[in-house]
């Protein structure tokens, strides 16, 4: 048990690394390649909750990787990357367990499996990871796996392959855009400061601000980063690739780039902008609140117009993503104005709203998926009087519909609530002005979807609704993600006091810096 | 003069990559970014040199014993402009070893996407029939 506790971040990022090979050399066996993946799924969702209870008990985990002291990549373990960690493994266990029935046999026996598992271990490594090359390699492991399940064939053939390949060339193209954006942002960062250990590079700044002999080029990087991390989250100019690619994948791998890969941009701002660049927080925290406001707006105003459902719901992702680069652009602000306990409280609310939407969505694009396969299209006016045929997707959708459009007892009520309030308390009227306009439209577009799908009467022309059943693969993640979401709703004490702690911790980052320079160096 | 033409030739790489990304055909925008990734590692390389007298110490037992450790400065100082470990030591020419393992791991990187997105190229031109881009119009985003 302690040598688990001891190895415990590094585990997480090895045993679906070590997956990948090992579903590939079982392909002969399909039954046995299923029961070991899900096995070990189930495992890391386990590993991950330790890792989260070990991390709020005991501190900062730091693990070095190799015996290079200072100068080695370390994984760092604290309570934020924990927790995205554990959101990770929840939602790609319901993915995998879902994608069992919904993807084509032979798809899944061939590459999926190790394709999803090298995408799991990728996320992992982003999040544990504090070293900033380090960063970028698993960014790569996560955009090449995560490029090649999009491809992945269905048991419907709804979503052509074609578009799926259009999809794929977009998603790829721009995020390896993003990714050599990085590179020059990486390298820049090392010529200038001379390490690549995000608490090393952080300390560095900080002197050198207090100093008054910050290059003027840190402006220019921590730009970079905001166009690598905005492109990764899909927010405002960087945009446009979102509504294509997450419609044409499959539903679970819609579910976890929704639920998970656009979350990885809002983690990255925190860690990178917020850590890194403490001292220029003010600087880039208006940026990231006007690009979070077009945002919203966009989104939003482009959601009420989709008439294909899994359309709607990425258009809100891209709606929903600029209410947590809101709560961050508006925490920087804050705190560049001295209000710190106001801006711990902004932060502590867009990770909630983080949270809360990555289960919702998560949840309402698996459910997206069994409504495709009950009616065999995406075109919701071609839908209508599903409440009567399938009553199950039905409540699902609808308590994915309440909680993105923020109606209480829902997760995302709270989410809302506590980011409009503490954004009040800091007096920032008109951006929460406008994000409260368009929470209107959000509570529109989706209950205009939900009526358009469940309400009414299906039109003859379009045929009778296919009749055979979801099983339980498919509906036990669904159920389980909508429980989640209203326990999250109800009782929401302790992401609340999660947020809290995580958001003091990016708000000051020295125990981070402690944790990782202070150690022992073997 | 070296440092002019080392900095002119990556600009004009990335020039030229930038340029091709841009173009209607698939192809081109593949070749524009292997050129851009390549840009970027001459890019990385070129940090890792160090102007006179700031080299980085990456000592070998025999040069220990040479006397070459001499004027090593580990602790940093960075208020005073003196970042990780450096020499002031003149007789030392050495390059930063941390930034050859980084390209080399960016070469191996750009290796896997390129051979991705060459595949994928070749399977959208047996879907579509064309490599223009501006072809490829079934979703608009």
């Amino acid at each position: 048990m302690s040598f688990l506790m001891q190895h415990l971040p590094i585990l997480l990022i090895a045993i679906p690394l070590l997956m990948a090979p090992i579903t590939i050399l079982t392909k002969g066996s399909p039954g046995l390649q299923k029961a070991i993946d899900v096995v070990v799924s189930v495992g890391l969702l386990a590993l991950s909750g330790l890792l989260l209870s070990s991390v709020w008990n005991g501190g900062i985990t730091v693990y070095e990787v190799g015996e290079f002291g200072k100068y080695g990549i370390v994984l760092v373990a604290d309570l934020l990357s924990a927790s995205m960690v554990g959101l990770n493994c929840l939602i790609g266990c319901m993915g995998l367990i879902y994608s069992y029935d919904y993807i084509e046999s032979k798809s899944l026996n061939l590459t999926y499996h190790s394709l999803y598992n090298l995408m799991l271990a990728g996320i992992n490594g982003i999040f544990l990871t504090g070293d900033i090359f380090n960063l970028f390699v698993f960014f790569e492991i996560m955009l090449l796996s995560s490029g090649a399940l999009i491809v992945a064939n269905e048991t419907s053939t709804v979503t052509k392959i074609s578009d799926k390949m259009e999809a794929t060339l977009k998603y790829i193209v721009l995020n390896m855009l993003g990714s050599n954006v990085m590179l020059i942002a990486v390298a820049s960062l090392y010529a200038s400061i001379g390490s690549l250990n995000m608490a090393d590079i952080a300390v560095k700044i900080q002197i050198l601000s207090e100093a008054g002999t910050l290059p003027w080029h840190m402006y220019a990087i921590g730009l970079l980063f905001i166009i690598v991390f905005g492109g990764k989250a899909a927010v405002f100019p960087l945009h446009y690739w979102l509504p294509d690619v997450h419609p044409t994948a499959p539903s679970p791998i819609s579910a976890m780039l929704s639920g998970v890969i656009i979350k990885i941009g809002a983690y990255g701002i925190l860690r990178v902008l917020f850590v890194i660049f403490a001292p220029l927080k003010g600087v880039f925290g208006p940026v990231i609140l006007m690009m979070a406001l077009i945002t919203i707006g966009l989104g939003a105003t482009s959601a009420i117009g989709q008439n294909d459902v899994k359309r709607l719901l990425a258009y809100s992702s891209v709606s929903q993503i600029g209410y947590v680069f809101l709560g961050f652009g508006m925490g920087a602000i804050a705190y560049a104005e001295g209000l710190v306990a106001g801006a711990t409280l902004i932060i502590a609310a867009s990770f909630v709203y983080l949270v809360n939407h990555a289960l919702a969505k998560s949840m309402l694009f698996l459910t997206s998926g069994g409504i495709i396969h009950h009616a065999e299209t995406r075109d919701m006016r071609k839908m209508g009087g599903m409440i009567n045929s399938n009553p199950l997707m039905a409540g699902a959708f609808l308590v994915g519909a309440m909680s993105i459009g923020g109606v209480p007892p829902m997760g995302g009520f709270i989410a809302k609530f506590s980011l409009f309030d503490a954004g009040l308390r800091s007096e920032f009227y008109i951006p929460i002005a406008i994000a409260l306009l368009f929470a209107v439209f959000t509570l529109f577009y989706m209950f205009r979807g939900w009526m358009l799908i469940f309400w009414g009467e299906r039109d003859p022309q379009y045929g009778e609704y296919s009749h055979h059943k979801l099983s339980f693969l498919m509906v036990g993640p669904i159920l389980l993600l909508a429980a989640l979401v209203l326990i999250f709703g109800i009782y929401a004490e302790p992401v609340l006091d999660i947020a809290q702690t995580i958001a003091s911790q990016v708000i000051d980052p020295q125990p981070y810096i402690d944790a990782v320079l202070l150690r022992v160096i073997r | 003069m070296n440092n002019v033409m080392l900095a002119l030739t990556i600009s004009l790489l990335f020039g030229i990559g930038t340029f091709l990304i841009l173009r209607r055909d698939m192809m081109k925008v593949i070749i524009g970014f292997g050129i851009v990734s390549h840009a970027i590692n001459l890019y990385i390389v070129a940090s890792g040199v160090f102007s006179e007298g700031t080299l980085v110490p990456i000592l070998e037992h025999h040069q220990a014993v040479h006397g070459l450790d001499q004027g090593l400065i580990v602790a940093d100082d960075v208020a005073a402009g003196v970042i990780g470990p450096i020499t002031t030591n003149p007789f030392t020419e050495f390059v930063d070893p941390l930034v050859q393992a980084l390209v080399l791991t960016a070469i191996v990187i750009g290796l896997a996407t390129t051979a991705f997105i060459l595949t994928l190229a070749y399977r959208i031109y047996e879907e579509y029939g064309t490599t223009d881009v501006q072809e490829l119009r079934r979703l608009w985003g």
